[in-house]
């Protein structure tokens, strides 16, 4: 039943930081674009404060996330294949840099040390966080290549055994570089849930860091939206765990 | 630390550690304030209470439909007296949740004008009478196994005689008190999970009982009752087979 599939989902500690992280988002979000309307200044200041509660609730939360991210680095010290353990491992580590400033913060916000500098260590989270995207990133395109690689033997071999049949797969094969290339991007992704799925998130979850960092300045429409999709995918791959990238 | 991976991510499991952590502050400030401490370290002892506290409570947010389902599985239960008992009490708790929801939506500032009061001490009648529900339960489940330890008993045959010899009504009361207290205390060591249950709710107990104002003791105490029933909660999490079945 529905009910129970909720139950299920939220009593992992993951479908319910999900769930408020849409949920705050969709604040963020909501509040841009109904900013500058007239007498919706009540219900903008609702949403600023439930978005600014949830991220604080959340805060609390991932209290103790750093051993997650370095136990889960040591098990990707594991994994055969170089790129994908250097990116994972680098990837987990930068997280649990990022956890720690994250602790230092709601410290802050808690009120127990209150001679932190929010901005600094704010500046310093966002960095983690940027460079463990980054690595994530970099690990998608390899997974990307090697398949983007397999596949032009592949077409080669193929074109190679049709040769004598017609030489207009020839032409196809080289006739627009760049529309080939996308075409079989597009093929890879649309064969591997999973690797499309992270990428998309990866790449929504940047907008974030991008704004703050001062990169590449957005606003908070964008990156609401931004927020919840990435929200979504990743409740996506809660709900059906083997679209889960495999790490 | 593996251990620690596989513990926080129950939600449960981390819920529980802040409750632990939030008793712990209120007993911390009540010993700091007898000796004196300074205004500043209160206040923040309290502001670090009222954070965990409001943390917890978004924790909570789905926590209704958790327990209607648990009252929902309950119904089909074999023994009628604990279907009645785990029932009840999910639905109870249920109650609390939503109450609790209120609660936050009002602190959150979500919902105006939600008198907090009012509210509150409608949750805390809902989970004391959840309490006593379980209580009963406890009691329910003490008598049967009291039950079959004596007709166990029985069979083997009375190894003290002194039951039979009693000179005058008080004295026959007073042994037999004694019989039931030594039963009492062997069904209770043979059962781990029965006596962590009972502990542990008639130490939550002491916390609604005090909010209602029914028996007032001191924050201090309410907060080493909280306490105590948290770690025992967490050792019920870390050890599964502690836990009081169903």
């Amino acid at each position: 039943t529905a009910m129970e599939g909720f139950v299920d989902f939220t009593n992992r500690c993951q479908g319910r930081d999900q769930l408020f992280r849409a949920t705050q988002y969709t604040c963020m979000l909501l509040s841009y674009l109904i900013e500058h309307k007239a007498g919706k200044e009540k219900l903008v200041m609702k949403l600023k404060q439930l978005e600014s509660n949830m991220s604080s609730g959340r805060k609390m939360f991932r209290l103790g996330n750093m051993v997650h991210a370095l136990v889960a680095a040591r098990r990707t010290t594991q994994l055969p294949d170089v790129v994908p353990r250097f990116c994972l491992t680098a990837s987990n580590l930068t997280r649990a840099l990022y956890f720690i400033c994250d602790a230092v913060l709601w410290l802050k916000s808690a009120g127990l040390q209150p001679d932190i500098d929010k901005l600094k260590w704010r500046n310093r989270a966002t960095k983690c966080y940027y460079l463990s995207l980054l690595i994530n990133l970099a690990r998608d395109w390899y997974e990307i290549s090697w398949r983007l690689e397999q596949a032009i033997r592949e077409e080669k071999t193929k074109e190679n055994s049709s040769w004598d049949k017609h030489s207009q797969k020839l032409h196809h094969v080289k006739c627009d570089g760049l529309h080939s290339f996308l075409l079989l991007l597009f093929q890879i992704l649309k064969r591997n849930p999973p690797l499309l799925l992270d990428l998309v998130k990866n790449l929504c979850d940047l907008s974030g860091p991008l704004d703050t960092l001062g990169i590449y300045k957005t606003n908070p429409g964008v990156i609401g939206f931004c927020g919840i999709l990435s929200s979504l995918v990743g409740i996506f791959t809660l709900a059906n765990p083997c679209l889960k990238l495999k790490q | 630390m593996e251990t620690w991976v596989r513990f926080s991510a129950q939600s449960q499991a981390k819920e529980r550690l802040f409750r632990a952590a939030q008793y712990a502050c209120a007993l911390a400030g009540d010993t700091l304030r007898r000796n004196g401490a300074s205004a500043g370290v209160l206040a923040s002892v309290q502001q670090l209470e009222a954070h965990l506290s409001l943390g917890r409570k978004l924790l909570r947010l789905g926590s209704s439909a958790e327990a209607l389902e648990a009252a929902k599985r309950a119904i089909h239960l074999s023994d009628m007296v604990l279907r009645f008992c785990v029932t009840l009490s999910h639905l109870n708790r249920a109650m609390y949740f939503a109450c609790d929801n209120v609660l936050w939506a009002g602190k959150t500032g979500l919902v105006p004008r939600v008198d907090q009061e009012k509210w509150s001490q409608r949750s805390f009648r809902y989970y004391l009478f959840a309490l006593v529900v379980n209580l009963s339960r406890d009691a329910y489940e003490i008598q049967i196994l009291m039950e079959r330890e004596a007709s166990g008993k029985r069979t083997k045959g009375s190894e003290n005689g002194r039951q039979l010899r009693a000179d005058n009504g008080l004295q026959q009361l007073g042994l037999r008190l004694q019989i039931q207290l030594r039963l009492l205390i062997r069904v209770l060591r043979n059962n781990p999970p029965l006596l962590l249950d009972v502990v542990k709710n008639a130490c939550d107990l002491f916390i609604p009982l005090d909010k209602l104002g029914l028996y007032k003791t001191n924050p201090g105490f309410v907060g080493l009752c909280g306490l105590t029933s948290s770690i025992l909660s967490i050792l019920t999490i870390l050890h599964p087979w502690l836990k009081l079945k169903p």
